[in-house]
């Protein structure tokens, strides 16, 4: 299929169907993790891998160790991302992660300390769903986006500042304005079961 | 009509503080600033023509600042942009690019109509802008 795609002018998208098999369930036998690494050998362009802060809930060291599968050219051991030995990719060619599901312009601080910027951030209902159209939507998230990365670039704490950063841009553009408001209380803060298997234990000196 | 290309064409446009501020961003990541212009706004147009070549041995942001300050005083009425560029293995692609110049009447597109084959309709834009010759677009 990345053959055919690549010969018909095509993107490959690997949607993350049977996301609650993977993240609810640690008995299935195949970790997402194995499944990316598959995928990016196999020549696919994007993949979700994971959002932390959206409904597909993840939890933060695991979706690294999927987002480093995905955007490393060399992945080092990391026991807590389930990473459990060095990887050198070598040329082999990276997937760009997507992020998805349940996510809004009043989370952009949470989803660039997670996921960083070389990620696709695809808002369904955080487009669609805003009060003065698909059109007013996108720009809300665009905004959100890039007033973020800017303040991130100018070395602002941008996890503790984050809503404040958005509060700021919403006074002149109304289209986040009226996002903010739409969403504001939409949280999904579920404890994941989806864990590396590894837990560090902290040693007194 | 205000073209969106680039990171933070959505803001307004960035002081020189601010694009300071990005490019000292850049050259702390190790990228290599390059300053580029052009008068054709085509969103398909990738290829600006060059001020200068890219600073590959520039560690200072003052460097940079005063190419952006030289290309608009000679270039005022032109879209002017700062790239970033990595080098390292894995990347070798540009990873910030962003506006920091436009001329004054940004005119923007014309939504063109190609009848083709059978009852087919090709759709393609067109800059009023880029309607003139090169060098008197934004006189």
């Amino acid at each position: 299929m990345a053959k055919w795609a690549r010969r018909n002018d095509m993107i490959l998208h690997l949607h993350r169907a049977g996301h609650g098999t993977y993240t609810r369930q640690k008995t299935h036998g195949v970790s997402f993790r194995v499944i990316a690494k598959w995928m990016r050998m196999a020549g696919v362009d994007h993949i979700h891998a994971g959002t932390v802060v959206g409904k597909l809930e993840g939890d933060p060291n695991v979706i690294k160790g999927i987002y480093s599968t995905c955007r490393d050219t060399v992945t080092k051991q990391n026991l807590e991302q389930g990473v459990f030995f060095d990887q050198d990719w070598a040329g082999l060619r990276k997937v760009m992660p997507v992020a998805s599901g349940g996510i809004h312009a009043g989370q952009m601080h949470q989803l660039l300390t997670y996921l960083g910027e070389d990620v696709v951030l695809q808002f369904g209902g955080g487009t669609i769903g805003h009060p003065q159209g698909i059109q007013a939507g996108a720009t809300a998230n665009r905004v959100a986006l890039e007033v973020m990365v800017k303040a991130r670039n100018e070395g602002r704490d941008i996890w503790n500042e984050g809503p404040q950063i958005l509060a700021d841009a919403a006074k002149w553009c109304s289209p986040l304005r009226a996002a903010l408001d739409t969403w504001k209380d939409v949280t999904f803060d579920y404890a994941s079961t989806d864990t590396a298997d590894f837990v560090p234990t902290p040693t007194s000196a | 009509m205000k073209v969106t290309q680039g990171t933070f064409s959505f803001l307004p446009d960035l002081t020189d503080k601010e694009i300071r501020a990005q490019v000292e961003y850049a050259l702390a990541q190790g990228w290599a600033i390059s300053v580029e212009y052009t008068d054709d706004p085509h969103p398909r147009n990738y290829y600006w023509e060059m001020w200068g070549n890219p600073m590959f041995d520039l560690r200072d942001a003052a460097g940079a600042m005063t190419e952006v300050a030289d290309c608009r005083k000679a270039h005022p009425q032109t879209y002017i942009r700062v790239n970033a560029f990595d080098s390292s293995r894995g990347f070798e692609t540009t990873r910030l690019s962003f506006i920091v110049n436009r001329p004054a009447n940004e005119p923007g597109f014309a939504l063109k109509r190609q009848e083709v084959g059978g009852r087919q309709i090709q759709y393609t834009i067109e800059s009023y802008a880029a309607q003139k010759p090169e060098g008197q677009r934004y006189e």
